[in-house]
């Protein structure tokens, strides 16, 4: 069962990506992308993380995707209609590149000598909020309080950035 | 079939090989910051994965951590191209080359 699962969510979230990348449309673009992230809550469920698959979907999937389809509202017009014929690199290495790189790790699969299977069933209460919320606030309190540091110099720095220049405090 | 910790790689691999591939291809600078938030994603998956792999939930802490930097990334990064868009009429990188030259 959860072997059909990951090949589900796995190959769909691969087919979301794919899609994100080869839509010439911004906004056909977002949205594949949102499919692509719901997508991975289903691999964060299968993965005993039931708290990060409620939070992909709130935060990645809800608030962060919002904020780009609000932008492309904002900046609809002629733009966004297409993008130039030529591209930034000829096509091949790029089209080579991931390949190489799958079967390089095919390659390591199959000569691995260690172990790779998951750890057996993982106690009742793993990954809820309870649990991650403990770690949060005991272990990492640290972490935790810095991260509010990052967030808070994001939102200063949007609304400097955005804000008219003529009316910054500093002029 | 068991599902390893090798598929959930090669899965998170994959998704960051497309993220990248998008990045580098694309012109369109907002599908491009799409593309950096694919490869977080990624990596998101990574950790998750380890930590099924050792049953321990300390991953989980930094996916969390992870989630506030990507949305403080796209936060700020369209707040860049809001304001580019309102100087020079386009979002495409080509044109944006001033530094370039």
């Amino acid at each position: 069962m959860e072997g059909i699962l990951f090949w589900v969510c796995g190959l769909l979230m691969v087919l979301g990506g794919l899609m994100t990348v080869v839509q010439r449309s911004a906004v056909v673009s977002a949205v594949w992308l949102i499919f692509a992230f719901v997508c991975a809550a289903g691999i964060f469920a299968l993965l005993a993380a039931p708290f990060l698959a409620v939070m992909q979907i709130l935060v990645y999937a809800g608030a962060i995707m919002v904020l780009f389809l609000f932008v492309i509202m904002m900046l609809q017009g002629p733009v966004l209609e297409g993008e130039r014929k030529r591209l930034a690199l000829p096509l091949w290495p790029a089209v080579a590149v991931p390949p190489m790189a799958v079967v390089v790790m095919v390659a390591g699969y199959v000569q691995r000598d260690g172990v790779t299977q998951m750890a057996g069933p993982v106690p009742e209460g793993f990954g809820s909020p309870q649990h991650v919320a403990g770690l949060l606030l005991g272990k990492y309190l640290l972490a935790f309080e810095l991260i509010s540091i990052v967030l808070l110099v994001a939102i200063i720095g949007a609304l400097a950035i955005g804000k008219d220049e003529r009316k910054l405090p500093w002029k | 079939m068991e599902i390893t910790l090798t598929h959930y790689l090669l899965l998170a691999m994959v998704l960051f090989l497309t993220g990248m591939v998008g990045f580098v291809l694309r012109r369109n600078a907002i599908v491009m910051l799409m593309c950096v938030e694919l490869m977080l994603c990624s990596v998101n998956i990574v950790f998750a994965a380890f930590s099924r792999f050792h049953a321990s939930a300390d991953g989980h802490v930094f996916v969390l951590m992870n989630f506030a930097v990507a949305a403080a990334e796209a936060a700020i990064g369209l707040a860049i191209l809001v304001e580019i868009f309102r100087r020079r009429r386009t979002v495409n990188v080509d044109d944006l080359k001033a530094l370039m030259e």
